[in-house]
């Protein structure tokens, strides 16, 4: 394709675009983060006298400490178990035959696509009786709702793209049956489970209704609550420095880690959607 | 096997937080707004110093508004939260509180010495079904704010505030809180009161009736009067207290408290700033203005529950309360303070106040209270779009509908 | 190349009913059949036990007067919960603002999702960086998102209203709330729906594309007639994940509006009577009630598109 100058100019444009719609939110949050408690008011994009005390403060607010740690730990375990079980589950379904693997697909996109105000009664309910309230299994395990699905579907998605025969082969070669799963299966589910550990992650690390519901203090409450609910010392106005700062500060990560990994999180995202 | 380590991260996970009993003080959480005069800070520190060693009291803050506070309190609560120790309740919360059995009851000779020398209206609204359920730590009612050098003669009723505001014109205009929130409830609440009626005939019934009709009459007629303010409908105590302050408006209903922030924020305005009584509704008849405040309540799953009821005795204390009335928000709950010298040179207007207080009518006593202020802040707002006699017959079915627990708010 | 596990079909949001073995089951199959309802023993009794149960409990609660704040007086009610909201305006309009917030913001996600798609597909250049760029949405957590549109639009600290001229607030008028979370709506998932689209995309052939071109069709007749057709499949899924998804707004509602003037979503209002009010029985009818509005949703856009692929087969 020659490439001549309109059509470099039509491309720029189009970039250019497509970066601004992703970008300029972003931008906004952080230039809020750096804007003194003066400058809130005063309505301009860009701060005037930038500094860093929100991030100060908010490191020193238990608040955010508190919640960044309860976020990263109910995280981090609901992904190992949804991704533990999921991997089992999807083994199962992509590669032994047995009857009823449609209907364990199908309601696992079932349950994937309900509505979690549905069981948000019911659970509290149930937890505030047994002392599960305000607890991390508290959150934990309503979090199985969607991370279960997620990891079974896009697991099973990616384990149908692994050529199994390449196991028995290496049985074949003079491997036992474990050593054929770990040196041949391994490597090549690898990257699958890697991708879905990520979307899981994304996925549980976002949840809000769950974690406004189910919990109330320092104890477990996950960082999206604690933004909605921050008190600041002024009492009628939300801390909207501290809040940006906070927000900044959970989101670098996940920037990072979506940057780097964008074409496994790409792949993982479209692998279970189209297959043809 | 992997369901094994998945188990045992469970288990260490809820062996986490659980703390052994302590030696030493007992740390009593208070869970209670934040005053900017700082004086439940000031008790706090006091009534643990002065406890001899038995208990410390820590403050936990809630937030600013009375329905972000009881958001925060009562899910907890329902969760039977044993860290909950001393709750500052707001007075429309005991009925709730006390069915639900979230609070323990006030009996014997803490009861006793509670009652000596309290007010009674405070103490009605900390009672349900004849039992004790706080300590009246202080107590709120509204007064009208009237620039004197406009209106010689401050209005008796409503009829004539609207009247004079009119006649003024562009400075004449009247502040009030009509936003959609628990305010809204209060200006209903203590207009229907001052007209004899009241929202409820009975735990399971609505009243209401041609007093409402004339309250929300009253409500209507100002709402479209060119003395009304044209954010009223987005008013909060805030919002109106800085109209008055800059100097559009004529009057204001509002706390006491705002008193001394006029004085500090707008001394020009408060040099011409007299109060009254809340205006009546029927003529010759008294106001009866809706009747605020913080009941000091004792947690239902506390762990130490002596100490809690010794600190809330001491909390409300003849010296501290007088602190706080000095210092500038509340009303005592004590009966004698109105009169000591300090609090009325601190507030010339206290035994106004205090017969507001003694005249004050209480909003609805049930548990299902918040239903009841949601289906009036919902139906009455914005108050432009009142229809009396329709509107008082649709806020009836809503309120016997959420006595029952029932429709949708 | 064959496979030892036995292809599954290609994963639609349809089920595809596998015909069950009808062979004599070996001994080699009764073992492989053990073994996979073995390995998914334990998550599928987890899906089970974290919805099915709660959902029956809402079932059952929903037909009681259950309030916290009662606790004595739970008596069964029949189906008066319902009657109370289904006679109630607050739950319709509420329906009515969650319809359209599904509507309009899947319907731009569409259009704007099939820009990015195409620009990701054909861009001549900066291909790798547009697809990273574009995922920064995706992964930003939703309540943060909703927080950068809130100040941005909200009177006292947004640089928008001044950039537009605008006389109030936003965020406290109903049409323009709407408007705001719509938009965060549509910024926060069009990326993934772009993505959808683009794994559709790339299913259309070239020479198809090729062939029209020499029979003179223009780029605009190429879209209409040969990509959109191509690609129906991936719409219709991407349509069917996103339309659920939307129908559970409650993120952006809460953050930007908390449902005032009007803007409740259906979500938001078995919130308010659940966790607010603490009216398990009404609460309970709402969420029932939601859920079925979903399966309704879900089985309409099912029917529909199982008959747009039986036409697809010649």
């Amino acid at each position: 394709m020659r490439r001549n100058v309109r059509q470099v100019g039509f491309w720029s444009a189009a970039n250019l675009a497509v970066f601004a719609f992703a970008l300029i939110p972003v931008l906004w949050i952080i230039s809020l983060s750096l804007k003194g408690p003066k400058d809130f008011s005063d309505r301009k994009f860009l701060p005037a006298n930038p500094s860093l005390d929100n991030y100060d403060g908010i490191f020193k607010d238990s608040q955010f400490t508190h919640a960044l740690l309860n976020s990263i730990g109910i995280s981090l375990i609901a992904t190992l178990i949804a991704v533990v079980l999921g991997s089992m589950a999807a083994y199962a379904l992509a590669r032994l035959q047995f009857g009823g693997k449609t209907l364990i697909l199908s309601s696992a996109l079932a349950i994937a696509m309900f509505p979690p105000i549905a069981i948000i009664g019911p659970i509290f309910n149930i937890w505030r009786n047994v002392g599960l309230y305000d607890t991390w299994p508290g959150l934990i395990i309503p979090y199985m709702t969607f991370t279960l699905p997620l990891a079974i579907y896009t697991l099973s998605a990616f384990f149908r793209e692994i050529p199994w025969e390449l196991e028995q082969a290496a049985q074949v070669d003079g491997a036992t049956p474990f050593q054929a799963f770990r040196k041949v299966i391994v490597p090549l589910a690898a990257p699958g489970v890697f991708t879905t550990a990520i979307l899981v992650f994304i996925f549980a690390w976002n949840d809000f209704l769950f974690a406004i519901s189910l919990t109330s203090t320092d104890k477990s409450r996950t960082v999206p609550a604690a933004l909605a609910f921050f008190t600041g010392d002024t009492q009628f106005s939300q801390p909207v420095g501290s809040i940006a700062a906070a927000a900044v500060v959970v989101t670098i990560p996940v920037i990072i880690m979506v940057l780097i990994f964008q074409r496994r999180i790409v792949a993982g995202l479209t692998a279970g959607a189209v297959k043809g | 096997m992997l369901a094994g380590v998945a188990a045992g991260v469970f288990i260490v996970l809820a062996g986490c937080g659980g703390g052994g009993g302590a030696k030493g003080p007992a740390t009593l959480n208070w869970y209670v707004f934040k005053d900017k005069s700082g004086s439940f800070d000031y008790a706090a520190k006091q009534c643990s110093k002065q406890s001899g060693g038995k208990y410390t009291i820590k403050i936990q803050l809630l937030p600013a508004d009375a329905d972000g506070q009881r958001e925060q309190l009562v899910r907890r609560l329902a969760a039977k939260d044993s860290s909950i120790d001393l709750i500052g309740m707001d007075v429309i919360w005991t009925a709730e509180f006390a069915e639900a059995k979230w609070i323990k009851p006030w009996s014997g000779a803490d009861r006793a010495r509670v009652e000596q020398g309290t007010l009674a209206k405070p103490l009605q609204t900390a009672s349900y079904k004849g039992t004790l359920w706080g300590a009246p730590l202080n107590s709120n009612a509204q007064v009208l704010y009237y620039r004197k050098d406009l209106v010689p003669n401050p209005p008796k009723t409503w009829a004539e505030m609207l009247a004079q505001g009119q006649k003024l014109g562009a400075k004449g205009k009247i502040e009030v809180q009509a936003a959609q929130y628990e305010g809204l409830t209060v200006w209903f609440n203590s207009l229907l009161g001052s007209a004899g009626g009241q929202i409820l005939a009975s735990p399971e019934k609505a009243a209401l009736g041609p007093p409402a009709v004339a309250a929300l009459d009253v409500m209507k007629k100002l709402a479209i009067s060119p003395a009304a303010d044209p954010s009223m409908s987005n008013a909060k105590e805030d919002q109106a207290n800085i109209a008055f302050e800059g100097g559009k408006a004529a009057f204001q209903v509002n706390y006491p408290a705002f008193y001394s922030t006029i004085k500090k924020e707008a001394p020009k305005v408060f040099a011409v700033t007299g109060i009254a009584p809340w205006p009546s509704v029927t003529p010759g008849q008294p106001s009866h203005t809706t009747i605020g405040g913080i009941n000091l309540g004792v947690g239902a799953f506390t762990k130490h529950p002596t100490e809690a009821f010794a600190a809330a005795q001491c909390l409300r204390n003849r010296p501290n309360q007088k602190y706080a009335q000095v210092n500038g928000s509340f009303a005592p709950s004590i009966a004698d303070l109105f009169q000591d010298p300090d609090v009325k040179k601190a507030q010339p207007f206290s035994l106004l106040l205090k017969v507001a207080l003694e005249q004050a009518s209480l909003r609805p006593v049930t548990p299902a209270y918040t239903d009841i202020s949601l289906a009036v802040q919902k139906t009455l707002s914005p108050p432009s779009g009142i229809d009396p006699p329709s509107t008082a017959k649709d806020l009836k079915s809503k309120i016997d509908k959420a006595l029952k627990s029932g429709g949708l708010l | 190349m064959t496979n030892g596990a036995g292809t599954v079909a290609a994963q639609r949001a349809e089920p595809r009913q596998e015909a069950p073995g009808k062979r004599r089951p070996s001994e080699r199959a009764r073992a492989e059949r053990r073994l996979g309802w073995l390995l998914c023993a334990p998550a599928v009794l987890i899906m089970a036990a974290v919805t099915a149960y709660p959902i029956l409990n809402a079932v059952v609660l929903s037909l009681q007067r259950a309030d916290l704040r009662f606790p004595g007086n739970n008596e069964f009610v029949g189906l008066r919960n319902y009657g109370d909201v289904l006679s109630s305006n607050l739950w319709w309009q509420d329906l009515a603002n969650t319809a359209i917030i599904m509507v309009a913001s899947v319907a731009i996600e569409l259009v704007i999702g099939m820009l990015l798609a195409i620009v990701m597909q054909r861009a001549i250049f900066g291909r790798g960086p547009i697809r990273a760029v574009i995922l920064i949405p995706y992964g930003i957590i939703t309540v943060v998102a909703a927080l950068a549109w809130k100040y941005a639009w909200a009177a006292d600290t947004g640089f928008v209203p001044s950039l537009l001229n605008l006389s109030s607030d936003p965020l406290t008028s109903h049409d323009s709330a709407m408007l705001v979370i719509i938009l965060t709506e549509v910024w926060k998932t069009t990326p993934f729906m772009a993505l959808l689209l683009l794994a559709g995309l790339a299913l259309v052939p070239d020479e198809l594309h090729e062939a029209a071109r020499v029979d003179g069709a223009s780029t605009w007749q190429r879209f209409w007639r040969i990509t959109i057709p191509m690609m129906m499949p991936a719409i219709l899924v991407a349509l069917l994940f996103r339309a659920l998804d939307a129908f559970r707004v409650f993120d952006s509602v809460f953050i930007l509006t908390r449902g005032a003037n009007e803007t409740e979503s259906v979500s938001i209002l078995g919130y308010n009577q659940l966790i607010t009010r603490l009216n398990l029985g009404i609460g309970s009818a709402v969420s029932v009630l939601i859920f079925i509005c979903v399966a309704l949703i879900a089985v309409v856009f099912l029917k529909g598109f199982g008959r747009t692929m039986r036409q697809r087969q010649v």
